[in-house]
């Protein structure tokens, strides 16, 4: 059975805007932002599916939806075709994985998201990062692990499962 | 100094991100070789580093200092707006499929004509009942973008499966499944991928529709791209 309006505009609300920048990101396209965003909600609505993981789903539904697109817009009667959209497709997934990564470093506690940017981009060492935060080292410590935690448990329920 | 294995365990964040110093690293890369909680952990948060790398060398605009390096122009329209406009079009498929459905309430009607005529003394004689069908939509699974659509016809042999597919995968052989109250499947139709992911093919089982629980559209490798409960 598909769900109740109740249920659909809560699903909205609560996942709409992660939605609506993950598409925006993956596609630069403003105008089709909304439309694609809606059909995936449309797509649950009507499909309830019984899904632990509803983020995860909605951002696999999202990517298909721009997969197939990208695909009718570049449609193109020619033989090398489906090498074509095979490479875009690599690339697409690529890009969105890019824009999934980003958007769950987003969802970190922020002086987690400090740590790991201390440490890993900017390739300080833990002695470091402790005199440019203003915290022990034993704190980067116990911050480091607590980050590394997080965000793997944010990127699967976002579907990031590599 | 001599930490404890909990100061130990707590590296692996450090381990997965660079910093450590050389005596950390040392320390934690020995306690790795005999602690299973380390070592599963770590096989858990090891591909990591792999995306962080997606992000780019400074992690993304979350990661930037000031504002979000990526504008973001559509979160000026007030949200109430959007979820009115998506409830609209809800309603509008609602309707559609309310037409829909009201075609499967003529279906179940002569069902019950269909009964009818069969339980009376050759009533209807010279006329021929129409078959009783059941429509199923088969839903497609996470993942897939399929639609199936699939008409039960009840036939004195069994079922005759009339099956419309869209958005198919357009290489490769594909299957409809039957599976009875048992759990036991059986193929009841099988055909070739077609080129525009459409088609329209004739199945049949010798199970009588309410003896099927399930059906199932598969490719040739046995993955799953649609189910229906009947």
């Amino acid at each position: 059975m598909p769900l109740d309006d109740d249920a659909v505009a809560e699903i909205y609300r609560e996942h709409g805007p992660m939605l609506r920048r993950v598409v925006w990101r993956a596609t630069s396209d403003a105008n089709r932002v909304e439309d694609i965003v809606q059909e995936v909600i449309l797509r649950v609505w009507k499909q309830a599916p019984e899904a632990e993981n509803l983020r995860a789903y909605l951002i696999t539904t999202a990517r298909h939806l721009i997969v197939d697109q990208y695909r009718a817009a570049g449609r193109r009667p020619q033989q090398a075709q489906l090498v074509e959209v095979a490479e875009q497709d690599s690339a697409l997934d690529r890009a969105l994985d890019q824009v999934l990564v980003e958007e769950a470093l987003g969802r970190l506690q922020a002086n987690h998201r400090e740590i790991v940017r201390c440490l890993y981009y900017e390739r300080l060492t833990v002695a470091e990062t402790s005199v440019r935060v203003g915290v022990p080292e034993g704190t980067v410590k116990s911050r480091a692990y607590y980050a590394v935690r997080n965000l793997r448990v944010i990127l699967d329920e976002m579907g990031v499962t590599r | 100094m001599n930490p404890g294995s909990d100061d130990l365990h707590v590296l692996l964040g450090a381990y997965v991100l660079g910093g450590l110093s050389d005596e950390d690293h040392r320390a934690y890369s020995e306690h790795l070789r005999t602690c299973a909680q380390c070592q599963t952990e770590l096989g858990q948060v090891s591909g990591l580093p792999r995306l962080l790398d997606l992000a780019g060398p400074a992690g993304g605009p979350h990661l930037a200092d000031g504002p979000a390096a990526v504008p973001l122009p559509l979160m000026t329209e007030p949200d109430d707006a959007r979820v009115t406009s998506l409830l609209g079009e809800v309603a509008r498929r609602r309707r559609r499929r309310r037409t829909w459905l009201s075609g499967l309430a003529a279906a179940a009607a002569a069902v019950f004509f269909a009964g009818g005529a069969w339980l009376g003394p050759k009533l209807t004689e010279g006329t021929t009942p129409t078959p009783p069908t059941t429509h199923v939509a088969a839903a497609a699974v996470p993942g897939s973008a399929v639609r199936v659509d699939i008409a039960l016809v009840t036939r004195g042999w069994g079922t005759q499966l009339d099956i419309d597919c869209e958005d198919m995968p357009k290489t490769g052989a594909l299957a409809l499944w039957v599976i009875d109250g048992k759990g036991h499947a059986t193929t009841a139709a099988s055909w070739r991928a077609t080129a525009t992911g459409y088609s329209k093919v004739t199945g049949a089982t010798a199970l009588r529709p309410n003896e099927i629980q399930s059906l199932e559209v598969r490719t040739e490798t046995g993955k799953v791209l649609a189910s229906a409960k009947t």
